[in-house]
């Protein structure tokens, strides 16, 4: 294999990346030329299709398929989201993009926003994120002061609006649906879906909602041509991906890495190993939501269907990995408590669900286990599964589901004393 | 039309309807908290889950649209299931309030949990304490233990009343109805959140305590209190047998009719009306000594058909004033036009309408009184009631119904009337009017009696009397009949209106606006 190549985080050594002039001096902002100066939107939309660019933030969706859903023809204004609210727990690639390469995701929202007939479009990003939202307006004052955004765009009568609006510290703010509620000043309650936002979105209008990452790699598939990104990656997922390691391992940090790295060699390569001699207990491969995997599952590619195949979920490539002197039960414990105080309230099994869960669980880890707590959990659990309004409920049930049918004679034991 | 299968069997569903109204049309009840058919699906009580065949995951029947072929089962095992577990997950945080609860008897939670949860409570940890006795409004409380956030009155004074009063505040499991910084509901419906809580946990003050819903009973009837013509149920408890009281009426509820009032009626009808029902009511028929009779109703009959044959012949028609009230029902009116001016002469017929008020555009209107279009229809309400009329030749005055005092001052309508020799009041209700009467003849409320209304839009609608009348009151129809009867004034014509059925035909017989409706 080729020495990949980084297509989000190449030059992230240089210090004023984020600099216009200097994006611009390691070829930024090229792709956006090609595309006004010569390419058509079903250019564009095709490019990214072939190039099975899946989605980032954690469903995995394909860009070119969510993007083709969008109406042609529709009197209504377009919009695009983008997602930066990154609240998955292990989760923090994005912060590092919007840090290092602000104008890499700009350059992405534009093409897209071209290829979809989109001319207003919001960044949607984390409250806690304050620093890296004021990186990202300089940057926008910076690619509008150039030319690259607002109206006539390098003279191509294509006009774009880019604002940031930050969010107030809900984790389902990051669920697509809850977004655009809370975008529109409402309470971040996620929507029934159907309708889908490519049809009724933000304000009621056709929508495009992608993770910073997803767009961030346009811009090469534009550069090099999708069969050159869909080489990089599987047939089915193309490209490279940032993974996030975290955890008890030598080296956490961010690795982009070809779509299909074995999760061993994140993280024994390039995570550099379990640190102070401990033994590799168990990862959550891709965010705190996906399912956890025991320390004899890591032979496993790490792309969107290998990983569901595999009983889990790649996420947002989150990797949080655990040796073996931590009780599962922290995990347990980490896990109940999040969803819980994440819960929006919409809809029962999650809002009484993942309290009652959580109600045991604490107990559990005070002290006070009953014999019936684990059966209990995984009960609760299975009723909470595929039956609530949004995701957040399969997110706050497969965890702990996982979790107690992985390492039940751990948690027997600590049930037992 | 597509054609679906609803538990094996098949049915032709309307086009765009949701999965839950078909098979409610078809039969088959899906169970549901946050739908009702006021508002746009919700889909968060998750209560309506159903299977659906080619879809992995069960799927929401108050906002899935039928599609032809669909195969739907409301029963399966996958569906128990989830029932149960919506149930269980709501009881688990739910106090266990029932014994001292007003919904009990009519609570969708204990509803549902008979016929689809019965599971053993298996919750054994710290239940969410909540505070219980929230005044959100002026007549209403709100208990946030019991709430099961459905939204239902949320979205309700969002989309209906638009006053946006109520809304969601916090997360999770201390997500919370409340008002916003304490400003009260204050909406002119704000009774119709006590019937859409599918639980107790909003409930009424005037309603509080009071009774079990067992212990009522429920009666149709249309709601007097404006020319809208809302239809009510009137809950009542019966009188006893050998007590001559009314039915005590405890609560007034909308019933639903597309056409009229929706699914809603207005704080001004719902409270008031319960008011007018129950307090200060005419029950006796009473008369100034001196005038020789004794105060029942045959004596009384007897004697004012002795009066009007009297005044007939010596006085002539002009002595006798009579003052209308929009109070009366179409068939009252008939009567009044066919006795008094008709059979009698009279030509001094005055029509009291109702006090000036303002119509808020949602179901109130302006006019307070049920009946100024019957009125108009049967050519009544021309001779709109001042008081100079009644100077002209002091005789016999007839007054119908205790609201001609709200037009004008007791002070002014006093010296008026004085000139009379004999004053004979219609009413149900005891007040100033009752007070300078010779005669109080005590009539039945709208509820009392049956008959129809015309509404403001001309919709004529027929109700049955609920309960019985309150001590010796009667329907205005039935006193007029009486004084027809006695003056032998057409034998055979009125002999043969022995019901208000039969009054009704008679006046659509001579009456085009109200034939053509028949």
């Amino acid at each position: 294999m080729t020495t990949p190549t980084k297509n989000l985080t190449a030059h992230f050594e240089l210090d004023h990346l984020f600099k216009i002039r200097v994006f611009m001096d390691h070829g930024g902002y090229q792709a956006l030329k090609k595309v006004l100066a010569e390419g058509t939107s079903a250019q564009v939309l095709e490019a990214v299709k072939k190039a099975n660019l899946r989605g980032r933030g954690g469903a995995g969706f394909p860009a070119g398929l969510k993007w083709g859903f969008v109406p042609k023809s529709t009197d209504k204004p377009k919009y695009l989201c983008v997602n930066a609210d990154e609240g998955e727990p292990g989760t923090f690639k994005d912060r590092y993009i919007i840090n290092h390469n602000p104008h890499l995701l700009i350059e992405g929202i534009v093409i897209c926003s071209f290829a979809v007939g989109i001319h207003a479009a919001y960044v949607y990003i984390r409250g806690e994120y304050e620093a890296v939202a004021r990186r990202l307006e300089g940057a926008i004052e910076e690619a509008t002061a150039n030319g690259f955004l607002g109206k006539n765009i390098l003279g191509s009568g294509f006009d774009l609006e880019l604002r940031v609006h930050r969010g107030a510290g809900s984790y389902i703010c990051g669920e697509e649906t809850a977004l655009l509620e809370s975008l529109e000043g409402k309470r971040g309650n996620p929507r029934l879906k159907p309708p889908f936002p490519a049809f009724v979105g933000l304000f009621g209008c056709p929508t495009v909602i992608n993770n910073i990452e997803t767009l961030a790699n346009v811009p090469s598939i534009i550069d090099h041509g999708p069969d050159w990104f869909l080489a990089q990656g599987r047939p089915n997922d193309g490209g490279t991906r940032i993974f996030g390691v975290s955890g008890a391992v030598n080296k956490p940090g961010i690795y982009e890495l070809p779509v299909g790295t074995s999760l061993r060699e994140i993280i024994e390569t390039h995570g550099g190993g379990i640190k102070d001699g401990k033994k590799l207990k168990a990862v959550i491969p891709g965010g705190m939501s996906s399912p956890i995997l025991r320390a004899d599952e890591i032979d496993l590619r790490m792309d969107c269907d290998s990983v569901t195949a595999a009983g889990s979920m790649i996420g947002s490539g989150a990797v949080i990995v655990i040796d073996d002197a931590t009780p599962i039960l922290d995990v347990l414990k980490k896990v109940a408590k999040f969803y819980a105080h994440e819960s929006c309230g919409q809809c029962t099994p999650c809002r009484l669900g993942t309290s009652w869960m959580n109600k045991i669980v604490q107990r559990l880890a005070a002290g006070d286990g009953r014999k019936t707590d684990l059966d209990d959990l995984l009960r609760l659990a299975s009723n909470i599964k595929g039956r609530t309004l949004c995701p957040m409920g399969d997110a706050a049930s497969m965890p702990v589901l996982s979790i107690i049918q992985k390492f039940r004679k751990e948690l027997d034991e600590t049930v037992k004393n | 039309m597509p054609k679906i299968v609803i538990d094996g069997k098949t049915v032709e569903a309307q086009d765009g309807l949701t999965v839950l109204k078909a098979a409610a049309a078809a039969g088959v009840d899906i169970p549901h908290f946050c739908y009702h058919p006021a508002f746009v699906p919700e889909g968060s009580c998750r209560l309506c889950l159903v299977e659906i065949t080619g879809s992995a995951k069960l799927e929401l029947s108050c906002s899935t649209v039928v599609r032809e072929g669909m195969i739907v089962s409301t029963q399966s095992p996958g569906v128990q299931e989830a029932r149960k577990s919506v149930l269980e997950f709501l009881l688990a945080e739910h106090p266990l309030d029932c014994p001292i609860c007003d919904k009990a008897g009519e609570c969708k939670l204990q509803d549902y949990y008979r016929d689809y949860g019965l599971t053993e409570s298996a919750f054994s940890e710290f239940k969410e304490k909540r505070e219980k006795k929230v005044r959100i409004g002026e007549k209403l409380l709100l208990d946030r233990e019991r709430c099961i956030l459905c939204t239902r009155c949320v979205r309700f004074l969002g989309d209906i009343a638009r006053t946006e009063e109520l809304g969601v505040f916090e997360r999770g499991i201390h997500t919370e109805i409340s008002t916003y910084e304490g400003e009260p509901v204050a909406s002119a419906y704000s009774g119709n959140l006590v019937d859409l809580c599918p639980v107790g946990a909003i409930t009424d003050l005037e309603f509080r305590f009071k009774t079990r819903p067992w212990f009522l009973t429920r009666g149709e009837s249309i709601c007097p209190l404006c020319s809208r013509g809302c239809n009510i149920f009137v809950d009542y408890q019966r009188g006893m047998a050998r007590v001559p009281k009314s039915a005590k009426v405890l609560r007034i509820r909308p019933r639903v009719n597309p056409d009229v009032n929706g699914h809603w009626i207005c704080d001004y009808g719902r409270y008031g009306y319960m008011i007018m029902q129950r307090d200060n009511r005419s029950e006796n028929v009473t008369r100034k000594s001196g005038l020789g009779l004794r105060p029942e109703w045959d004596d009384v009959d007897v004697f004012l058909a002795g009066e009007l044959r009297r005044l007939k012949t010596k006085a002539g028609s002009k002595s006798l004033a009579v003052i209308l009230t929009p109070w009366l029902t179409n068939e009252e009116l008939f009567l009044v036009k066919k006795i008094f001016i008709e059979d009698l002469g009279a030509s001094r017929i005055y029509f009291a309408g109702s006090p000036a008020a303002q119509g808020d555009g949602i179901l109130l209107t302006s006019e307070r009184a049920p009946n100024n279009r019957g009125a108009l229809e049967m050519g009544l309400a021309a001779r709109p009631f001042a008081l100079e009329a009644l100077a002209e030749e002091p005789g016999m005055l007839w007054i119908f119904g205790p609201d001609v005092g709200e037009s004008f001052s007791t002070e002014a309508f006093r010296p008026a009337a004085a000139a009379f020799l004999l004053k004979i009041v219609v009413s149900s209700r005891l007040g100033a009017l009752t007070e300078l009467a010779d005669i109080v003849l005590p009539s039945a409320t709208a509820a009392e009696k049956s008959g129809s209304f015309t509404n403001t839009n001309g919709r004529i609608q027929k109700f049955a009397a609920v309960g019985r009348s309150c001590g010796a009151a009667r329907p205005a129809s039935d006193i007029l009949l009486g004084i027809a009867r006695a003056l032998h004034l057409n034998d055979p014509y009125y002999d043969r209106l022995t019901d208000v059925e039969s009054i009704f035909e008679a006046m659509a017989g001579s009456i085009p606006f109200f034939g053509k409706r028949s």
